[in-house]
């Protein structure tokens, strides 16, 4: 099957440098407007794409695979593979015999996970052996779970033919380059028939390997994610001409993912002080990308260590040693599954209906001409504001603007570090996490305690916890309205900016 | 002659696959070679192949002792960059 190309004749597409285009705005979930049938239909319910289900669903990573047969210049192999995992992680390697087994003890106690994924600790093609055991066993004993797969590339061509065998919903492939020139300066060296190539020469080929992959996966009708990291300096000028290659393949996400280097990891890049893409500029290379191609937002690049829903990490209930005790009857255990993700299905399907009716009724109101504003939005999943500010592992940031509400990116509470080198250096965790709102100038919650609300207006982050339990879209769009009537949004965005 | 995997090693297990010989084996704290079996790939490969693929400089030696990968070799990070940037957190 022939998967049909995105957005096949954007003539004007190029034209539109960020900002939103009158077909994909508003509080619609804009990712599935634009996507044929057949892949909507595969995506909507998947917590990796669409933007309303990751609110439900969830999905886990096991780490069955620990050789890799390339070097990132912003991975230092002692930690888990960068490109899927947030930096610094460590996960405990598995067997595959162990990975089924705990893959089928979360998915019998958390029924909301759906998709399992390999994505390391190394490259799971590198590791063929322990990856498709993995895959094999899974799809026999556990078919009602999604399998997914990431890779650096330079195996890929030569594992579709295996990969087309299994339950697998998705491939990543990690493309940061089309250009040897710029690859040399991503990737230092490959292990390539038996020798190290180093340099261009070594680019080359992984550039090479990876474009006939993922035209192989298309052939053979698999879904293909695409992730680009953006470092600036290197990359970030040339991944729109990333974005278009891949598009024009077929490949149906692509997912920009900024850089994060840290001198303690000691990579490349963060010994030799390369910074990472402060929030503003990951933004605005998504928006330039948009025009080009449909751009994931909610990536979850830094929870694919963790198990549970939003917000949460249930991965210590999982544990080796624990699985190891428990008694899973998998075949009951996917009747109860069954039934709970019919219910989720139907309250899914009335929210959507629901929104496009508001959506409806934005759109007969008289239109605001305000700057559009960055809000922060404290969730522990279905879709509402839910959680107390203080226990919020990470943030969904929103933008508001006159055309609607829509979703921008995730960002982890102790995670985020903006390129500069303050990072870590003595401050509170409530510092660290008031400056990962950089940008946003509301954060909305179930409560705020009284230090971080001085601390969040200090920094001109209005806190809100006037709409807690109410639907993140209505609530985000009410604060926008507020502030807009208090006259808050008549300077330009610019000025904004600038002084975040 | 037989080529030495040290205590830098990462355990990344990159190594065992390729080696013609079946030399490399897991273990604690890290992966060994079995001297008796290394043949330093003779016959088979022109080059070391754990050596070829280990991504931790300085992690597998050759029979000299030396170090088949030296510091910067792979990372391409110079060594004073790298010691530099260690002192520095280490002075945190
Ligand atoms: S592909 Fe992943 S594991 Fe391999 S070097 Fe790159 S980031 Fe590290
Ligand atoms: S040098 Fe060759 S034979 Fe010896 S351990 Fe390494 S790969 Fe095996
Ligand atoms: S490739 Fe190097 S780091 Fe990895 S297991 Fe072998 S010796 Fe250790």
């Amino acid at each position: 099957m022939q998967l049909p190309v995105l957005n096949d004749a954007p003539a004007h597409a190029a034209e539109k440098k960020g900002g939103c285009s009158a077909s994909s705005c508003g509080t619609t979930d804009n990712q599935m407007d634009s996507l044929p049938d057949s892949i909507r239909e595969k995506v909507q319910n998947h917590p990796c794409y669409s933007e309303d289900a990751h609110h439900y669903f969830a999905r886990m990573h096991v780490a069955v695979a620990p050789a890799c047969n390339i070097q990132c210049h912003y991975c230092n192999r002692k930690y888990d593979c960068a490109n899927e995992s947030r930096p610094g992680v460590v996960s405990e390697l598995l067997t595959p015999d162990q990975a089924v087994k705990k893959t089928m003890a979360v998915a019998a106690n958390i029924p909301q996970m759906t998709v399992l994924g390999i994505a390391g600790p190394g490259d799971p093609l590198a590791n063929p052996e322990r990856t498709f055991e993995t895959f094999r066993r899974l799809s026999e004993e556990a078919p009602d779970i999604k399998l997914c797969v990431s890779t650096n590339g330079l195996a890929l061509p030569d594992a579709v033919e295996e990969l087309s065998k299994h339950n697998i919903d998705h491939v990543t492939i990690t493309i940061n380059c089309v250009d040897p020139d710029v690859g040399a300066k991503i990737y230092p060296w490959i292990f390539w028939k038996n020798k190290r190539i180093k340099g261009k020469k070594g680019a080359k080929i992984l550039i090479e390997q990876q474009q006939k992959g993922l035209e192989m996966l298309i052939a053979k009708g698999i879904l293909v994610k695409v992730n680009s990291v953006m470092i600036p300096g290197v990359n970030d000028q040339h991944l729109a001409e990333v974005s278009k290659v891949v598009k024009s393949k077929g490949a149906f996400l692509h997912n920009v993912m900024p850089l994060i280097a840290e001198a303690e990891h000691g990579t490349f890049y963060g010994v030799m002080g390369q910074r990472g893409p402060t929030p503003d500029e990951l933004q605005d290379l998504q928006d330039s990308c948009s025009g080009d191609m449909n751009m994931m937002r909610h990536c979850r690049q830094c929870r694919a260590d963790a198990v549970g829903m939003l917000g949460e990490d249930r991965g210590d209930e999982f544990t080796l040693d624990k699985i190891e005790d428990m008694e899973i009857d998998y075949q009951a255990a996917m009747e109860k599954r069954a039934v709970i993700h019919q219910a989720i299905q139907a309250e899914m399907d009335s929210k959507r209906l629901e929104k496009a009716e508001k959506a409806q009724q934005h759109k007969q109101e008289p239109k605001l001409s305000t700057r559009p504003v960055l809000m922060a939005v404290a969730t522990s999943g279905q879709g509402v504001i839910n959680m107390h500010f203080g226990h919020a592992k990470e943030f969904l940031i929103y933008e508001a603007s006159p055309d609607g509400v829509r979703f921008i990116s995730h960002r982890k509470a102790d995670q985020y570090c903006a390129g500069d080198t303050s990072c870590g250096d003595g401050e509170s965790v409530l510092q660290v996490t008031v400056r990962t709102l950089a940008g946003c100038e509301a954060v909305l919650c179930s409560k705020v305690g009284y230090e971080p609300w001085e601390m969040l207006e200090a920094a001109g982050i209005m806190p809100n916890g006037e709409h807690a339990m109410e639907p993140i879209e209505e609530a985000v769009m009410a604060v926008y309205k507020e502030m807009a009537a208090a006259g808050k949004l008549d300077s330009t965005p610019e000025a904004v900016r600038a002084s975040a | 002659m037989a080529v030495k995997i040290i205590e830098s090693c990462v355990n990344c297990f990159a190594c065992e696959p390729v080696c013609p010989s079946k030399a490399i084996y897991e273990a604690k704290p890290h992966f060994l070679v079995d001297p008796k079996k290394c043949t330093e790939c003779e016959g088979d490969f022109p080059d070391f192949q754990c050596a070829s693929i280990c991504p931790i400089e300085g992690a597998i030696l050759n029979s000299l002792g030396e170090a088949i990968n030296p510091p910067g070799s792979l990372t391409g990070i110079p060594p004073e960059k790298m010691a530099e940037a260690m002192a520095e957190l280490q002075s945190h």
